[in-house]
């Protein structure tokens, strides 16, 4: 039997990250993945001359060369920075309202205060209050962070008298005011115009959370880290990024074992001590680190009796999150001819966007907002020359389709398919007649490929309620410990660099 | 005690209320032993990773090929696109191999699956087929998979679709769809065969095209005697113009034997068809691949290389895919379409050199890393690769 020092199960990009960190520390690492390639999320898919991209719409905290955020620091680690040609996308992102106004946030607080303050003259002064508020929150949620970090275990810490002495409050104003808001409690206190709102708050669709549900903070931290850390790209799409990390691992002496998924997680008097994959294979560790639900974890990959009562108990207050329905587009076109300026656009027919998200809960997309990117806008080279393509699809829950009849399966596809390109004909007149290739994504592609309950492509509902401190991260089978956006904040980003997090402890654990 | 979690929510605004709701919901909520297999299961009615088939009929349709029907050994075949194929693992003088072969049923009925097979000169799996294989046997397969297919989102309701000998079967699951379902569709198909006695389906497809008025249907022979009333030549420019009129507003779909395709593909361009308009379905690796474009010219196809995978070496004949040498020494290698596009049989190139034929749909990431698809690349010198 083999002997591994620490298993992670599902090669996505925190499964990745975590055995890239472990490899790099020397210690023996194996990552079993039951798809063909790695990445999870973090892939991409060929159709005639096109490479569509599965997910990435944005990469966070990359920051730049002379001012590098976190993530650019960790794949300098991981001596993966180099291999891979970033692209520095130069908006935010377009809210396209309804009756067609558009408006486009420059990649500078001052830009986007400006644009917003042109677009919406009356509420200059609560766009810069709201911009200064979103930078202190911010700025208090890095220091309460360092602080926590800064004080060790035992000891009764600076950070733990202060709690307790009721300063909180005191010490980190902001926090506490805005911490536990929803984006649609503090938007709606800072600003009259609802279209100034929907500018603001488009960050709810990476997270799957209409505005009445979707936590500030998110809303604040992504405003913050994406104009000071910019929106990036890269050529080739997220594969490369799960390619390199791959390479990273077998290089350091990892493992990284494809289209060998894990069937059983062996638990002896109630500690994990290893796997058996899908051969039938088993291997021996010290510690594993699941990359996938917390719910298939223990539901599929555990014996029934073995499954603790505390953490089925626990798990029961989480909601699984919302899937995808897309569509990925090449066009025989450059993205001039039908009007595509901006390479991320939210697309709203309706002001509403707590009431249209309802139907996120129907099969057909007839009102959701839509989310349509292009970047061949910011890079020409991501698609053959003459080209473009579009991914365009909206949010939508796993259960109708889980609920629909198989035989009607691909003729609901296309009907909804159709649905999304009639609503953006409207907007990039033409579109359709310029379609070489097209490909749609379901709720049941996502649960295909991933292996996630409803498809979810951001783990649990990210409500405020199930977020931030209350994330589900509490460990209750000893040694088999998690990493990846079931139960952290979801996105690139947050979960290669949680991937690293979870790592160092968990390295530090099996000297 | 509290905890320190606690006491920090305590102390901020809407904490208390927060903290009510999760205790709320962990009591109305789902237990997570309702969610075992449940992906699996609804994945599995569409998508299932592999089949276990059993032949149920076996019917002579011309002197040289067989329409075989495949039945569920679990009694559930999954839905699947006219157009797609299965892919079907045989195991012949004791090597494991597969072929992609595309589904010739109509999608409206899933009680059996059909295939069609044809003899080619020096074939190893066809002759299988057509000269061993009886009722009651069983097969392994996976699929369907495959992407040639009708697309409603941007597929003109006119379709054209030419075929060339045994690649006639995915145009014959369209055909029956769209005349049984009395879908609003038009159809012209310009079938290639060598003799008329060799065209599959000759007779059905005939006998379709008299009941309606939406299918024509012509067939049109390479090898013909002077006295037939069919077409004769090749499928050109100027036939499929005179066959089909007005051009504009229809999508053209491809099938046969890569020099058949290849030929067409010409014609279409003559005729000024954007790409968007055309679909082809690779169908699987020629056999002379000798011929395709960009072969080095310095070799012959009879050079015998070292493969190297893990600690084991391996013969490796030029003109045989990387994936047939590994096939012939046991070597266990996922596959599905067998001609580049699905990228399940990816391998990492570690040192030596390769031809990679056409048509693989390489990622830029395999590119950037040395990954290829072994299915379509011919060593050209010795070779080293790892899973
Ligand atoms: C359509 C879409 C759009 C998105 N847009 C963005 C965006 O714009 N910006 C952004 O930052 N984020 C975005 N995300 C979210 C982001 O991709 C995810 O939050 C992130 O990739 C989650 O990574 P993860 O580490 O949780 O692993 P996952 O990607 O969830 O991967 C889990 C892996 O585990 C494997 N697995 C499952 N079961 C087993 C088993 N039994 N044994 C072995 N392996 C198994 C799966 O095959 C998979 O590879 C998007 C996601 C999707 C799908
Ligand atoms: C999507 C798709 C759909 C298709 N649909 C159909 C269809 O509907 N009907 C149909 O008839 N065909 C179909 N084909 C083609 C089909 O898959 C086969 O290529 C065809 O049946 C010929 O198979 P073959 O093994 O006889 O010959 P080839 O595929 O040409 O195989 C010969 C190869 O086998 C190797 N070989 C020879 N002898 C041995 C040996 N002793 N041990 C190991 N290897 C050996 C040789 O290297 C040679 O390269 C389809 C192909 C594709 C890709
Ligand atoms: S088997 Fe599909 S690419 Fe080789």
């Amino acid at each position: 039997m083999k002997n591994y020092d620490v298993i992670v199960i599902g090669a996505g990009n925190a499964g990745l990250s975590s055995a890239a960190t472990l490899a790099l520390e020397g210690k023996k690492v194996c990552v079993f993945e039951k798809h063909n390639i790695p990445g999870g999320c973090g892939t991409s898919f060929r159709r005639g001359r096109f490479e569509f991209e599965v997910a990435l719409h944005q990469l966070s905290s990359m920051g730049t060369e002379e001012k590098p955020g976190p993530l650019r620091k960790l794949f300098k680690e991981y001596g993966i920075l180099d291999q891979i040609e970033w692209i520095e996308i130069d908006s935010l992102y377009k809210v396209n309202l309804p009756g067609g106004l558009g408006v486009a946030l420059p990649t500078t607080r001052k830009g986007a205060e400006e644009t917003l303050i042109k677009q919406f003259p009356e509420e200059k002064a609560s766009i810069l209050a709201y911009f200064d508020t979103v930078y202190k929150f911010c700025g208090e949620m890095d220091d309460f962070a360092a602080a926590s970090a800064n004080s060790t275990g035992g000891e009764p810490s600076n950070i733990k008298k202060l709690l307790t002495q009721a300063l909180f409050a005191k010490k980190y104003p902001y926090l506490a005011k805005y911490a536990l808001k929803t984006t649609d409690e503090v938007l709606e206190d800072f600003f009259k115009s609802k279209e100034l709102q929907l500018c603001l708050s488009a960050y709810w669709c990476f997270m799957g959370m209409p505005p009445e549900r979707f936590p500030f903070y998110i809303l604040a931290k992504c405003t913050n880290i994406y104009i000071e850390d910019k929106p990036f790209y890269l050529r080739g799409g997220s594969q490369v990024i799960s390619q390199a990390l791959t390479e990273a691992i077998k290089k350091a002496g990892g493992d990284v074992k494809f289209s060998c998924g894990v069937k059983k997680i062996v638990v002896e008097n109630g500690e994990a001590v290893g796997v058996i994959d899908a051969n039938g294979q088993e291997y021996r560790c010290k510690k594993i680190i699941s990359n996938i639900s917390p719910i298939h974890t223990y539901a599929n990959l555990v014996d029934r009796e073995l499954i603790p009562r505390e953490a089925r108990e626990y798990l029961s207050g989480y909601t699984v999150g919302i899937s995808a329905l897309t569509c990925f587009i090449g066009l025989d076109c450059p993205p001039e001819t039908i009007g595509f300026t901006d390479s991320f656009n939210l697309i709203y027919d309706d002001l509403d966007a707590n009431e249209t998200f309802k139907d996120a809960y129907t099969l057909f997309p007839d009102k959701d907002p839509i989310i349509a990117t292009c970047y061949t806008v910011d890079d020409p080279k991501v698609s053959p020359e003459g080209t473009s393509i579009i991914t365009a699809g909206t949010l939508k829950y796993g259960t109708p389709w889980e609920e629909l009849n198989p035989d009607e399966y691909y003729e609901t596809k296309y009907k909804a398919a159709n649905i999304i390109i009639d609503r953006l004909e409207k907007r990039f007149p033409g579109i359709r007649s310029h379609i070489e290739e097209i490909e749609v994504a379901t709720p049941l592609t996502h649960m295909r490929y991933l292996n996630h309950p409803g498809g979810a492509i951001y783990g649990y509902e990210q409500d405020v309620k199930s977020s931030f401190v209350f994330f589900p991260r509490e460990v209750f089978i000893k040694n088999l410990t998690f990493a990846g956006g079931w139960v952290n904040v979801c996105g690139f980003g947050p979960n290669y660099m949680f991937g690293n997090q979870v790592a160092k402890q968990v390295s530090k654990e099996v000297k | 005690m509290k905890s320190m979690k606690d006491i920090i929510i305590g102390q901020m605004e809407k904490g208390p209320e927060i903290m009510n709701e999760g205790a709320v919901a962990k009591k109305i909520g789902k237990d997570i032993i309702t969610e075992k297999n449940k992906t699996d299961r609804i994945v599995r009615s569409i998508h299932t990773e592999s089949l276990n088939l059993i032949v149920s009929e076996i019917h002579q349709v011309t002197s040289d090929a067989k329409a075989i029907r495949f039945v569920s050994a679990d009694g559930y075949l999954p839905v699947f696109e006219a157009g797609q194929y299965v892919n079907i693992f045989t195991e012949i003088n004791g090597v494991r191999t597969s072929r992609p072969y595309s589904i010739s049923s109509s999608p409206k009925q899933r009680g059996y699956y059909e295939i069609c097979v044809a003899r080619i000169p020096t074939g190893f799996v066809s002759d299988f087929f057509l000269d061993k294989v009886k009722v009651g046997d069983k097969f392994e397969a996976n699929g369907p998979q495959g992407v040639f297919r009708f697309n409603p989102v941007f597929h003109y309701k006119k379709s054209v679709f030419l075929a060339g000998g045994s690649g006639i079967t995915p145009f014959m699951s369209m055909t029956r769809e769209i005349l049984e379902s009395g879908a609003d569709r038009e159809i012209y198909l310009i079938f290639g065969a060598r003799k008329a006695e060799l065209a599959i389906f000759h007779k059905e497809l005939s006998a379709m095209a008299e009941l309606h008025p939406n299918f024509h249907y012509h067939l049109v022979l390479s090898e013909s005697d002077s006295e037939c009333n069919f077409r004769k030549g090749f499928i050109d420019a100027k036939c499929i113009k005179d066959i089909v009129g007005e051009i504009e507003g229809s999508t053209f779909y491809m099938c046969g034997p890569p020099v058949m395709t290849d030929f067409c593909a010409k014609a279409l361009e003559e005729l000024n068809i954007r790409p968007k308009d055309i679909r082809r379905e690779m169908f699987g690796a020629r056999q002379d691949i000798q011929n395709e474009p960009g072969w080095p010219s310095n070799l012959t196809g009879d050079e015998v290389f070292k493969l190297k995978i893990g600690d084991k070496v391996i013969d490796a004949k030029s003109s045989e895919s990387l994936l047939i040498s590994l096939e012939r020494a046991g070597v266990r290698v996922n596959v599905c379409c067998r001609s580049g596009e699905c990228s399940l049989c990816r391998v990492k190139l570690v040192s030596g050199n390769v031809f990679l034929a056409r048509g693989v749909w390489a990622r830029h990431a395999d590119e950037k890393f040395g990954y290829i698809h072994s299915c379509k690349a011919y060593p050209s010198s010795d070779v080293e690769i790892e899973f």
